[in-house]
C-alpha cells in the first residue's frame, strides 16, 4: 500500500478521480479483491468512470486516535487502513477500528435534531428552533442560577474538547469534565500525585521483565501497544500478568497471578516491602531523586508477603520471587501503568494502587532508564493570533468537585460532580459531547433520576444514546470521516501532529461537525464573538503554529514535530518537590494518608457473594460501539456478552456453560448466559462493560447482555472522585428452564 | 447444518422416484394385469422426480437467480453430483416417456423399461453416495450410506405405488404377495442396513459416534425413535408382515385398509425422516 | 509460478476481530459474512491454563475437496495454488460448504453463491499481502511463497515448525503456530 501516493487525492472538495480501468488497476495495486456482491455494485460505476478517493484521518473507534487512511469507491467508504507512520496504529487497526469507520452507515444514527416531547417521547425539531431554544434556556439559568449552574461533560476528541471548553468558559462556567472519572481518573491521579506526569511507559524495546496489574493490551487494544509487547515477549522479555482473569494478553505471558479483586496494593507493596527489607533498592535513585522515601521504608516493613498473601490471594513466594525477579532485571523493567483496568476507577484504593505503581518502580530505579518506565513530553499548539481567536476569560467560580476532591486531575474533574450537582441543584444545564454518561460512568438509575431534575439536558452524540434519552434536545453530529477536526499532538519519545480530514461527503444532510454545533450553540447562547472562525481557519493557525499546515498533514497523513530530544535518564519529576513523592503534601491536606500505603477496598463480598469485575474486549469501546452493524455481529455470534464464572465455581453451583443466571446485587438484578471458563479466578465473575443497552434507538444493542453499573452502588473514590466500578459484590443463581 | 429439509425432500423424492419406477417395471414383469398400479408408479415417478428437482433448484439459490448456470452442472464428472445430473438426465426423459406412454394407453418398449430400470437404480444409489463421499461427516462418509438409501428408496417407491394401488385397486392390490413380501423383506433389510451403519459410524470416530448420539439419545432421538424406526420401519414391517407370514390371508376388512394404508404412509414417512436425519444429525470432523 | 500459502501464529494473536472485519470491508459482506471464524480454545485447569485463539478460513487445499466436488467447476485452482470461486459458474449447491471439512465457506445472502477467502485475489493477483495479513496488529499473519525457500514465510515457517491444523484431513497451505 502507498499511503504517499494515496494521500494525494485526499481532499473531497478537490478530489482527483482515477476512472476506469485507472480505478480497477489502483485496486489491484493496494492488493484487493471483491466478491461478486460487491463487484457487480461496483462494475456499473467502474465503467462509468469509478471514483476513487483516499484520504486522512484518525479512528475514533476509541480514545487513542490511530491514525488511518480510508479509501472510498464513487463516495462510499470501502477499506480503512492504519496509518504506517503513525506512532498508535503503525500500519494496522484493530478490528473495533474497522468496525467503527464503517459509523457513517449505521442505521443506528441520529439525522437530525430531537427535542423531548411532554410525554417523554422524542420529535424532529429544526437546528434553528433547537438552538434557540438551548440559548433561551441558558440564558434562563444564568440570570437565575450563574453560569456556575451550567456544566459539560465530553469525552476528549481533537475539536471537541477545545470547543466543549471554549464553549462552556465562554459562558462563564469553570465546569468541564472529561469521562475520566469512569475511565483512568484514579490512575492517573496517582502517576500525578507521585511523578508530576500523568501516565508513563513502558520501553518494551529493552525491557526484561514487565508486570502488568489488571491491563490487558490485547482487550483494549491500541496496535502500537501490541506490537511493543509482541515484540518484547519475542526478545524473551519476561511478562508477568496479575489479573483475576487470564486475559487475552495471556498470549503474550509468561506468567499468570489470578489474583483477589482490588487487591492489587497489597501485591504492589508486598513487592516493595521484599525489595525495601531486603535491600534490594536503588538507593541511588531514592536518596537523589525521591521524597518521603524514609516514612515510606519505615511504612513497608508492615506489608509483608505473608500479609500481603492474607489479602491479595496471591502466595508469599511468588510475592518474593517476582520482586526478586524485577530486582535483578532493574532498571530494564517496570510495573505497567495501566489504563482503566483494576485501578483506573475500580475501587476505593485505586488512587493509591496508582501510587505504589510508581512506588515500586521507583524502588527499582527503572524511571526514564532503558527498557524502563519512561516519562515523556506532549507537543501542542503554539500561540494564535488573538484578534481572529480572542482568549475566553477565565471563569471566576472553581469548578464544581474540584475543592471536595482536591486530588482529581484538573484536565478532568470528577464528572460525578455534575451527577451530585444536579441532584442538590447546583447543577441545573448539562451538556454531553461524545459522551453516554448515563449508561457508563455510574448507576443509570441515578443518572436519569439526577439528570431529569435539571432545567437543560443537551446531548451532542451521533447516535440516540441512552444519555441523550435522558436529554431534552439532542442534537446530531456527523461521523469522524465526514468531518475536519482540529489537529491532534501526539506525545512520546517524538512529537506528531495529525488530523482528523473528511473523506466521505455528509451523509446525513441535517448532521453537523462539532464545531459547527459549538459556534451555532455559542452564538444562541449570546457568546458567538468567541467562535467568529471556521475550524478549518483555527486548525490552519495552530498547525502554522508548530511550523506545518493543513496541506501538509493531508498529503503526508501525520508531520513529525520538532525533536523533544528524549533522552534515557532519570527524568525531571514534575511534582511541586520536583522530586518522586513516595509522600505527597497534597494528599495529606486531602485528608488522606501522604505516605504510599494500604488502602482496602470498600465492599468485600461476603460468604456465598462473588467479586464482579468488568473489563474491555477488543472490539468494543465503552458503551458507544455496541450497536455498530460489525461490530455487534461478532459479540452476537461469538456470545461475548456472557458472564464468565470459574469452572469449579459454575460446578459447585450446578451451572454449566451457556446457562442462564440471575446476577444480583443490593441495586439490582438481571438474567445473563455465562462461559463457564478455567481463565478465572474462583469467587471472581467477569462481565463485559459494553452491554445491556437501553435506549430503543440502539435496536441491536437494547436489552443484549447486562450492563454492569446497573450493579454498582453510586458512591465517588475519596479525593479523586472516581466512580469506584468495581465496588460491588453480587450473588448468582440459576435460572431453571 | 449446510443442507436442511429442500434437500432431505429431494433426496427423499428422487430416491422414490427410482423406487416407484422400479415397482410399476416389477408390476408389469410379475402382474400384468394389474394396470392401474403399473399406471400409478410409471406416473408418480416422474412427478416425484420433478418436485425433488424443484426443491434441489430452490435450495441453490445462485443458480435460481441465473437458471442458465445450471447447465453448468455438466462440467466436473468428477463430482458426484455431476453423476447424478447425468442419470437424471437419462431417468427423467424416459420416466416422462413411460408416463407419457402410459397415459396415452400406448406399450412401453422394452428396451425403454430397462433403460428407466438401469437408470433408475443408478438415481437411488447416486442420492446415497452424494453424500458418502463427503469425507468431513462420518455419519455420511461410510459405505453403508448408499446401500441404505437404494434400499430406502426401492421402500419408499414401493410404498407410494402400493397406496395408490390400495386405494384404486384393492382386490388385485391384496393378491400381490410378491409386492408384499417384497415390502416386509426391504423393511427388514433397512432396519438391519441401518442398525450396522450406525454400529459402524459409531464406532469409528467421536464425531460419528456424537452424530449416532444425537439420533439415538440425543436431540433427534424422538423423530429417531418415533418417526423412522417406529413409523418408517417396525410399524410397515408388522403390518405387512402379519398377513403375509403368520396368518397368510387376503385381508379384505375396512379396519385392515386403514391399518395397510399406516403402514403404506409409515414407509414414506420414514424415508423422508431418514434422509432428513442424516443431514441433520451429521456432525464435522474436528480440525482442531 | 508462485505457490501462496499463509502462517498464522496463535501465540501472538489476542483475537481482535481485525482481519474478520477488515476482510468484510473489502469483500463488501455484509455484518454477519465472514470468512475467517474464530475457535477459542482453553487447556488445563485454573491456574495452569493456556488460551488460544485460532483463526480459521479457507485453507487453499493443494487437493481441495470443495473443488473435486464442484458439479460446476465453479471453484478451481489458479497457478498459484489459489482456490477461487467462479462467482459466474455457482449455482448455490452448497456441495462445496458440505465437503470443506474447516466450514470455511458461507453463503453470501444478496447472491446465493458459496465464498470464501481468496487471499484477496484480484485482476490475477493475490493481495500483497491479503488485507488480513495487512492489518494483523501484532503480526500473527504472514503471507508469501511456499515454493521459495528464501521468502519470510518460509524462513517462518521452519523456524517455528509450523504446521496444518489437520494434516490428515487435507494439504492444507494455512500454517499455523500453536
Amino acid at each position: 500500500m502507498q499511503e504517499k501516493e494515496a494521500l494525494m487525492h485526499c481532499n473531497p472538495t478537490r478530489r482527483t478521480f482515477l476512472k476506469g480501468t485507472a480505478a480497477t488497476a489502483a485496486l489491484a495495486a493496494v492488493g484487493t479483491c471483491s466478491v461478486a456482491a460487491w463487484r457487480a455494485e461496483q462494475a456499473e460505476a467502474a465503467a462509468t468512470g469509478a471514483a476513487k478517493i483516499q484520504g486522512a484521518s484518525l479512528c475514533n473507534g476509541c480514545s487513542s486516535k490511530c491514525g488511518l487512511i480510508a479509501t472510498a469507491l464513487d463516495g462510499r467508504l470501502w477499506t480503512v487502513e492504519g496509518m504506517k507512520e503513525h506512532p498508535y496504529s503503525k500500519g494496522t487497526l484493530c478490528g473495533r477500528g474497522h468496525g467503527a469507520a464503517q459509523w457513517a452507515y449505521s442505521d443506528g444514527r441520529l439525522t437530525q435534531p430531537m427535542k423531548r416531547a411532554a410525554d417523554g417521547s422524542f420529535v424532529p425539531i429544526s437546528w434553528d428552533d433547537a438552538l434557540s431554544e438551548i440559548g433561551a434556556k441558558v440564558q434562563e439559568i444564568i440570570a437565575e442560577a450563574g453560569p456556575e449552574a451550567l456544566a459539560i461533560i465530553q469525552d476528549p476528541r481533537p475539536s471537541g474538547k477545545y470547543y466543549s471548553k471554549r464553549f462552556m468558559n465562554a459562558l462563564g462556567s469553570p465546569n468541564v469534565y472529561t469521562h475520566a472519572a469512569a475511565c483512568n481518573l484514579s490512575k492517573e491521579s496517582g502517576i500525578q500525585e507521585a511523578t508530576g506526569a500523568q501516565n508513563f511507559s513502558v520501553d518494551f524495546p529493552n525491557t526484561k521483565m514487565v508486570v502488568f496489574i489488571g491491563r490487558s493490551y490485547g482487550d483494549g487494544i491500541r496496535p502500537s501497544s501490541v506490537k511493543s509487547l509482541a515484540g518484547a515477549a519475542e526478545g524473551g522479555a519476561r511478562v508477568v500478568i496479575v489479573d483475576p482473569r487470564l486475559n487475552n494478553t495471556g498470549v503474550f505471558a509468561t506468567d499468570w497471578v489470578p489474583i483477589r479483586p482490588g487487591a492489587d496494593i497489597a501485591f504492589l507493596l508486598g513487592i516493595a516491602n521484599v525489595l525495601v527489607t531486603r535491600d534490594l533498592y536503588d538507593h541511588a535513585f531514592v536518596e537523589q531523586s525521591a521524597v518521603g522515601f524514609p516514612e515510606f521504608a519505615a511504612q513497608v516493613t508492615e506489608y509483608t508477603p505473608e500479609w500481603a498473601e492474607g489479602i491479595c490471594d496471591v502466595p508469599a513466594d511468588t510475592i518474593v520471587e517476582i520482586a526478586e525477579s524485577l530486582a535483578a532485571a532493574a532498571p530494564a523493567c517496570a510495573i505497567e501503568p495501566s489504563w482503566r483496568a483494576a485501578f483506573g476507577c475500580a475501587y476505593q484504593n485505586s488512587f493509591e494502587t496508582a501510587r505504589a505503581v510508581c512506588a515500586v518502580n521507583a524502588l527499582l530505579g527503572c524511571w526514564g532508564q532503558k527498557g524502563g518506565a519512561l516519562i515523556t513530553s506532549s507537543p501542542k499548539a503554539g500561540d494564535v493570533d488573538p484578534v481572529k481567536f480572542p482568549e475566553v476569560p477565565k471563569p471566576a467560580a472553581k469548578r464544581l468537585g474540584d475543592a471536595e476532591y482536591p486530588l482529581a486531575l484538573s484536565g478532568t474533574g470528577t464528572n460525578l460532580a455534575v451527577l451530585n450537582g444536579c441532584a442538590d441543584g447546583a447543577i441545573q444545564g448539562v451538556f454531553f459531547y461524545n459522551s453516554n454518561a448515563v449508561q457508563g460512568y455510574a448507576q443509570p438509575a441515578k443518572w436519569r433520576e439526577a439528570l431529569s431534575q435539571a432545567k437543560l439536558v443537551v446531548t451532542i452524540d451521533v447516535q440516540m444514546s441512552e444519555t441523550a434519552l435522558a436529554s431534552d434536545y439532542v442534537l446530531p453530529e456527523c461521523t469522524v470521516l465526514e468531518r475536519l477536526e482540529l489537529p491532534e499532538f501526539i506525545g512520546g519519545k517524538k512529537h506528531y501532529v495529525a488530523l482528523r480530514t473528511p473523506v466521505i461527503e455528509r451523509i446525513h444532510p441535517e448532521t453537523r461537525p462539532c464545531d459547527e454545533i459549538f459556534a451555532g450553540l455559542a452564538e444562541a447562547c449570546g457568546v458567538g464573538e468567541y467562535f467568529d472562525f471556521t475550524v478549518e481557519e483555527l486548525a490552519e493557525a495552530q498547525l502554522a503554529s508548530v511550523g506545518t499546515s493543513i496541506e501538509e498533514v493531508r498529503e503526508a497523513g501525520i508531520v513529525e514535530l520538532a525533536d523533544p530530544g528524549f533522552a534515557f535518564g532519570t527524568p525531571t519529576f514534575k511534582t511541586p518537590t520536583e522530586k518522586f513523592q513516595f509522600a505527597s503534601a497534597k494528599v495529606a491536606e486531602a485528608g488522606l494518608n501522604p505516605v504510599i500505603g494500604y488502602v482496602p477496598r470498600l465492599v468485600e463480598p461476603a460468604e456465598g457473594e462473588f467479586s464482579l469485575i468488568g473489563g474491555k474486549q477488543g472490539i468494543h469501546s465503552h458503551t458507544m460501539t455496541l450497536n455498530l452493524e460489525a461490530l455487534n455481529a461478532i459479540s452476537r455470534e461469538y456470545q461475548l456478552e456472557r458472564l464468565w464464572m470459574a469452572a469449579s465455581d459454575a460446578a459447585d453451583l450446578g451451572i454449566v456453560d451457556g446457562d442462564t443466571v440471575e446476577l444480583s446485587s443490593s441495586e439490582c438484578s438481571g438474567q445473563v448466559a455465562v462461559k463457564v471458563t478455567e481463565r478465572l479466578k474462583p469467587g471472581v465473575l467477569f462481565l463485559p462493560t459494553h452491554y445491556g443497552g437501553t435506549s430503543p434507538y440502539l435496536t441491536r444493542a437494547q436489552g443484549f447482555g447486562l450492563n454492569m453499573m446497573d450493579f454498582v452502588p453510586l458512591h465517588l473514590e475519596p479525593g479523586v472522585g472516581s466512580t469506584m466500578s468495581q465496588e460491588v459484590a453480587v450473588k448468582v443463581r440459576k435460572v431453571e428452564g | 447444518m449446510v443442507w436442511g429439509s429442500m434437500i432431505a425432500w429431494y433426496l427423499f423424492l428422487a430416491g422414490a422416484s427410482a423406487g416407484a419406477f422400479l415397482t410399476s417395471a416389477f408390476v408389469e414383469a410379475k402382474y400384468p394385469d394389474s394396470v392401474k398400479m403399473r399406471v400409478a408408479g410409471r406416473i408418480i415417478s416422474p412427478i416425484f422426480l420433478g418436485i425433488g428437482l424443484l426443491m434441489l433448484m430452490l435450495d441453490a439459490e445462485a443458480g435460481l437467480h441465473n437458471p442458465l448456470r445450471f447447465f453448468y452442472l455438466i462440467m466436473n464428472p468428477g463430482s458426484v453430483m455431476t453423476l447424478g445430473v447425468y442419470f437424471i438426465c437419462v431417468f427423467m426423459p424416459v420416466s416422462i416417456a413411460a408416463a407419457l406412454l402410459e397415459v396415452l394407453r400406448r406399450p412401453v418398449p422394452k428396451w425403454l423399461t430397462w433403460t428407466g430400470i438401469v437408470s433408475a437404480f443408478c438415481v437411488a444409489a447416486y442420492t446415497g453416495f452424494l453424500l458418502g463421499v463427503v469425507s468431513a461427516y462420518p455419519l455420511w462418509n461410510n459405505a453403508i450410506l448408499p446401500v441404505l438409501f437404494v434400499v430406502s428408496a426401492l421402500s419408499a417407491g414401493l410404498a407410494a405405488t402400493s397406496l395408490v394401488g390400495l386405494i384404486t385397486d384393492r382386490e388385485r392390490f391384496e393378491q400381490m404377495w410378491l409386492i408384499k413380501k417384497s415390502h416386509v423383506i426391504l423393511s427388514a433389510i433397512e432396519m438391519v442396513v441401518l442398525a450396522t451403519m450406525l454400529i459402524i459410524v459409531s464406532s469409528g470416530s467421536p464425531e460419528g459416534a456424537a452424530s449416532v448420539a444425537s439420533l439415538v439419545s440425543g436431540q433427534y432421538a424422538p423423530m429417531f425413535w418415533g418417526g423412522l424406526v417406529l413409523l418408517g420401519l417396525v410399524a410397515p414391517f408388522a403390518i405387512e408382515g402379519y398377513p403375509v407370514f403368520v396368518t397368510r390371508k387376503v385381508e379384505t376388512s375396512t379396519t385392515s385398509m386403514v391399518v395397510s394404508v399406516i403402514g403404506e404412509g409409515g414407509v414414506l414417512v420414514g424415508g423422508f425422516m431418514l434422509r432428513l436425519l442424516v443431514i441433520l444429525a451429521a456432525l464435522p470432523v474436528l480440525y482442531l | 509460478m508462485a505457490r501462496y500459502g499463509m502462517l498464522i501464529n496463535t501465540k501472538k494473536c489476542v483475537g481482535c476481530y481485525a482481519c474478520r472485519v477488515a476482510c468484510q470491508m473489502v469483500n463488501g459482506l455484509e455484518s454477519d459474512e465472514a470468512f475467517i471464524k474464530f475457535d477459542e480454545m482453553e487447556q488445563g485447569a485454573y491456574p495452569n491454563v493456556y488460551a488460544e485463539v485460532v483463526p480459521v478460513q479457507c485453507m487453499h487445499c493443494e487437493d481441495a475437496p470443495c473443488e473435486a466436488v464442484c458439479p460446476t467447476h465453479a471453484t478451481y485452482t489458479t497457478d498459484s495454488g489459489v482456490v477461487l470461486v467462479d462467482e459466474e459458474r455457482c449455482i448455490g449447491c452448497k456441495y462445496c460448504m458440505a465437503a470443506c471439512p474447516y466450514g470455511a465457506r458461507i453463503q453470501i445472502k444478496k447472491t446465493g453463491v458459496i465464498e470464501k477467502c481468496r487471499f484477496c485475489w484480484y485482476e490475477g493477483e493475490p493481495g500483497n499481502p491479503p488485507r488480513c495479513v495487512g492489518t494483523c496488529i501484532s503480526g500473527a499473519r504472514l503471507f508469501g511463497d511456499l515454493d521459495d525457500p528464501q521468502s519470510e514465510i518460509c524462513q517462518e515457517i521452519a523456524r517455528t515448525n509450523a504446521q496444518p491444523l489437520a494434516g490428515d484431513l487435507t494439504t492444507a497451505k494455512i500454517y499455523y503456530v500453536r
